[in-house]
């Protein structure tokens, strides 16, 4: 194994936290508070290539070739130097649920359609999988899409959809053929204004309120046949081409958020003082400071070790359950580590550092909940 | 083949000392004898140990559905 990164990946993560610094130097109390998404942020981003990171360079893309070390480097130093987590979180999602989807089955016009635009930004795509009565259990989905004449009438219910409300094209998982079970899954491209499809509003959450989330409904939309993504019943292996990518490069963000706060936490607890010193000099204090800091360099490991495995091509289904599970579960600890760290001031919400914990505890149910994870790790090992 | 496979499919996937007999013509992911990871699991049994790479794209109904067409796409790959 060699995680060694090459110069350029190296020199793109520092391009990226330069960026993000200069970017986003602002508090985001207010945008977390009242739940509001910035366009504005979305579109610097997509001008500084982000979202080009997973299309190729004739699509609008940003590098010779999709690297997915580059895109974890790049993830990982948004995170770092920008605190917002939404807004990693969100580009990531588009990236590997949306456009890669696109890359890998897409048309030649369905490519040339979509991904110049959402790699500008002028577009935002969405990944419309879950259902009310299909969340782990993606595959009892109760969407339809019945063949008419010249395409498909979709009709069903998406719900908690990352960027639902804003989305301006939406890849829906339906079934075609319920007979088949996941085998009669179809993707489809759904388009902002298309008839029969209308948006929810926002639903306010625990963390990452700065990313709309909502629901997606469909009565008898008509979806043209050019607009199927893939062959009928290529939905389930759509989705598991983008699952473990996602994954991977969606905890880079928290990586990155990670570092930023073992930073922020020792350089407070060297500062503050109490009975005549520093904090820090207390064990109690160290020792959550030193556990902080083993969570990141193990969820370094686990993660580095997954893009290297997927940049390979190798299958890297146990190395991705472990590290979805070990780094969403620190994120959570090294959150509640540094608002104990930090006293009343990592409880109120004005010093922004009790925000991550809030923005963590959505790791451990987005993108296959801790619970699963631990499903598949055990399955795995033969149980 | 078909027996290497069936022999994976039913000790070290379905894992159910109840299973009977996995016909070779029966659906596998489709009639939830499989889950996604299981599946998942099956390819990477058979790049492992046929030689050859499977693409995403690949992973259809038509070659993957049951043992006798996983024979099929892999003797078509070889």
């Amino acid at each position: 194994m060699d995680y060694s990164f090459s110069q350029e990946q190296l020199a793109y993560k520092e391009k990226v936290i330069a960026f993000a610094k200069e970017a986003f130097p602002e508090s985001y109390l207010e945008a977390d508070l009242n739940s509001v998404f910035s366009k504005e942020a979305w579109m610097k981003c997509a001008e500084f290539g982000l979202q080009g990171l997973a299309i190729p360079k004739e699509y609008g893309g940003t590098g010779d070739e999709i690297d997915l070390i580059t895109a974890c480097l790049a993830m990982e130093g948004l995170g770092y130097a920008c605190r917002d987590n939404g807004l990693a979180f969100g580009i990531n999602a588009q990236l590997w649920t949306v456009e890669y989807p696109i890359v890998l089955f897409g048309t030649e016009e369905q490519k040339k359609k979509y991904l110049p635009r959402m790699a500008a930004g002028e577009w935002m795509g969405c990944h419309a999988l879950s259902e009310p009565d299909a969340g782990s259990d993606v595959y009892s989905m109760k969407t339809t899409a019945t063949k008419v004449d010249g395409g498909y009438l979709l009709n069903g219910h998406k719900h908690y959809i990352t960027f639902g409300p804003v989305g301006d094209v939406i890849l829906v998982f339906a079934t075609t053929d319920p007979n088949k079970g996941a085998w009669g899954i179809t993707a489809f491209m759904v388009e902002k204004g298309m008839k029969g499809f209308t948006q929810g509003e926002n639903r306010p959450k625990m963390g990452l309120r700065t990313v709309p989330f909502g629901d997606l409904f469909f009565e008898d939309c008509f979806v043209p046949e050019e607009n199927r993504l893939g062959p009928e019943g290529a939905g389930w292996s759509i989705t598991n081409s983008s699952l473990e990518h996602d994954r991977c490069t969606i905890l880079a963000g928290q990586l990155g958020t990670m570092q930023y706060q073992l930073e922020e936490t020792v350089a407070y607890v060297r500062k503050r003082k109490q009975y005549g010193q520093a904090i820090g000099k207390f064990q109690s204090v160290s020792n959550r400071v030193a556990d902080m800091k083993l969570r990141l360099e193990l969820s370094k490991l686990l993660l580095y070790k997954v893009a290297w495995m997927k940049n390979k091509g190798e299958t890297s289904m146990m190395e991705s359950a472990l590290l979805k599970l070990y780094m969403s579960e620190s994120f959570i600890e090294s959150s509640l580590d540094a608002i104990r760290n930090h006293g009343a001031p990592g409880y109120i919400s004005e010093f922004e550092v009790e925000r991550n914990l809030r923005d963590a505890v959505g790791g451990v149910i987005y993108a296959g909940t801790s619970d699963i994870q631990r499903n598949i790790i055990s399955k795995l090992l033969g149980l | 083949m078909i027996e290497e496979l069936s022999r994976y499919i039913t000790e070290d996937l379905i894992n159910d000392p109840d299973f009977g007999t996995l016909e070779t013509d029966e659906d596998l992911l489709g009639s939830g004898l499989l889950d996604s990871l299981g599946m998942m699991r099956l390819v990477g049994f058979i790049e492992n140990n046929y030689g050859i790479k499977v693409p995403t794209e690949d992973l259809t109904m038509e070659n993957f559905m049951s043992v006798e067409t996983i024979e099929k796409y892999v003797n078509s790959k070889k």
